[in-house]
């Protein structure tokens, strides 16, 4: 079952102007109920225009979005409804931070969606856990916070909506490697918690290989693949033609293999080679 | 979306207009804005409406381009042409009368005659300034036209970096706009119901976001300019360095021509053909 499904979606930039780009031809991608689905290609390949259909802040030229079946602008005047229910954390969304609190920061969505107060605190605090805000850090002026933390403030300013579709794009960039854990740690508890899908934008195939279930591929504003990650990951090579890459650990196994070592199963994470090593050696050990 | 506006939009080409050196194309605006007002007699103004038809046809913009140009101005244009057809006397019979409202001859062909004047003006100069000459260029005449300025100790370079940054700075602000106000409609803002005092609360969370990036980029740039070492305009050099060629000459003659024949036509078609209102 999908739960977001774009059918024959087109749209350009600038129409009728000497400026117009194509930022989609005729894609039509569907993104998996209760699945993480990563979404990859190279800049300028239409990552960020197909994002912002999925709640409605553009409007196809051509084509529909569907969410659950139904065309969000079936109504426009109630595509606020379409965007409580698909949450969109923007990149480095930690430019839209604006009030006086990190708590009101937070809130702010769940005042816009008429929330009661009581409920408005006891939600910000469940959202501020996911991502890793202390409670102490919550009467705190967003703009006293590092970057890190602002990112955080951020994205649980959106969860705080409890979105059954949460779209980020690229969430994770220019973050430590552990903050990148931590984040996207907390959107997978939030996803469990809360039965959500997640579609995910993403440079890195490490973080594709090791969060996602499914992954779509863009390739100059049209679709050039999409599957699950085992799946558009076994086309190494095309993917390569087009300028991405599969993760490096990939590589490794591949040259393991080639060395003659031969190791077991579709190997796209770290853990997934480090076991895989191991059930050889262990093996060897009982020979 | 905001990026719409056509706010002084350079429009890329390689027409005989975009040829021509900026510090011309300057000079050339004022002395066709001087031609405007120096119009008074129905003849001339057809002279240089034919003049400015010819402009547009060389410079290759897309004329419902500059249709939308004039969209700004229309209430101006409405107000302008209503006063001077009801509030400006004349003599003789009115060719019109109701209540106290009295419309002469004179008056219809004076409104005629201004209106015609403010169109003209804002294509002149849109034509020759920001449809035709890109923003940097633009800077750069003003900075060589004003020149002389520093000898009087006027920070001529330090105006026109300014000018440049700002110009620079405003296609930035608009994307920012535009993703600040993306990233709040994700969280629900609703910009564009409610009263009055609901739509500029509606506001902050685009404002504030705004400011605090405007200013750090400000910081940004100022460290990036002392960083190389940025001192102002003594012993810089230019990138790009503009010369006189045959299209700037020959454009120059041409208005010269224009503005004698205006001059003369106003003093002596009256007489010859006869017919016609001057102001």
């Amino acid at each position: 079952m999908d739960i977001l499904t774009l059918n024959h979606v087109s749209y350009t930039y600038g129409r009728g102007t000497p400026f117009c780009v194509d930022a989609l031809r005729d894609v039509s991608v569907g993104f998996e109920k209760g699945k993480i689905t990563g979404l990859i290609g190279h800049t300028g390949s239409g990552k960020s225009t197909l994002v912002q259909m999925l709640n409605g802040l553009l409007k196809p030229d051509e084509g529909q979005v569907l969410l659950d079946g139904a065309d969000i602008w079936e109504k426009p005047k109630e595509i606020r409804s379409v965007r409580f229910r698909v949450g969109l954390v923007m990149q480095y969304p930690e430019y839209q931070l604006f009030d006086e609190t990190v708590r009101a920061d937070i809130g702010f969505a769940l005042r816009n969606m008429g929330t009661p107060k009581e409920e408005i605190d006891e939600r910000v605090r469940e959202v501020a856990g996911f991502v890793g805000i202390g409670e102490d850090l919550l009467n705190k002026s967003p703009f006293d916070l590092s970057g890190g933390q602002k990112r955080r403030v951020a994205i649980a300013g959106v969860l705080a909506m409890q979105p059954e579709v949460l779209v980020l794009d690229e969430p994770a960039a220019g973050l430590d490697p552990r903050g990148r854990r931590e984040i996207l740690g907390g959107l997978c508890k939030y996803r469990e918690k809360n039965h959500a899908s997640i579609i995910l934008v993403s440079h890195s195939m490490e973080d594709m290989a090791a969060y996602c279930d499914n992954v779509v591929v863009m390739r100059g504003a049209e679709l050039f693949a999409q599957g699950t990650t085992v799946e558009v990951f076994a086309r190494a090579e095309e993917l390569q033609k087009v300028g991405l890459d599969t993760p490096q650990i990939s590589h490794v196994a591949a040259k393991l293999r080639e060395a003659g070592i031969p190791l077991e199963g579709e190997l796209y994470t770290v853990d997934g080679v480090a076991e895989a090593v191991l059930k050889l050696l262990r093996g060897e050990g009982k020979a | 979306m905001i990026s719409d506006i056509t706010l002084g939009q350079f429009f890329p080409g390689k027409s005989l207009l975009h040829r021509m050196d900026p510090r011309v194309k300057v000079l050339l605006a004022i002395a066709f804005i001087v031609a405007i007002f120096l119009c008074k007699y129905v003849l001339t103004y057809a002279l240089i409406l034919l003049f400015t038809l010819f402009l547009i046809a060389v410079s290759g913009i897309p004329f419902s381009t500059i249709l939308k140009s004039l969209k700004p101005i229309l209430f101006i244009l409405v107000i302008t042409t209503v006063i001077n057809l009801l509030f400006t006397g004349g003599e003789g019979e009115p060719l019109f009368s109701w209540w106290k409202i009295r419309i002469y001859e004179v008056s219809l062909w004076r409104a005629g005659f201004m209106a015609l004047r403010v169109v003209l003006l804002v294509i002149a100069a849109s034509l020759f300034l920001t449809y035709t000459t890109s923003p940097i260029a633009l800077t750069d005449a003003i900075e060589s036209l004003l020149k002389p300025l520093s000898y009087l100790k006027v920070p001529v370079h330090e105006f026109a970096m300014m000018m440049t940054i700002a110009l620079r700075f405003i296609p930035i602000l608009i994307e920012e706009t535009e993703k600040i106000m993306n990233a709040q409609k994700s969280r629900g803002a609703d910009l564009s119901s409610g009263g009055l005092i609901r739509r500029v609360r509606a506001l902050i969370p685009i404002i504030v976001p705004l400011f605090i990036s405007a200013f750090q980029r400000a910081f940004d740039l100022a460290t990036a300019m002392e960083c190389r070492c940025y001192r102002g305009g003594n012993g810089r050099t230019k990138l790009r360095c503009y010369k006189i060629h045959f299209i700037d000459v020959f454009m120059l003659l041409l208005f010269s021509v224009l503005i004698a024949a205006i001059c003369l036509g106003n003093r002596y078609l009256p007489g010859i053909v006869g017919w016609g209102y001057s102001l």
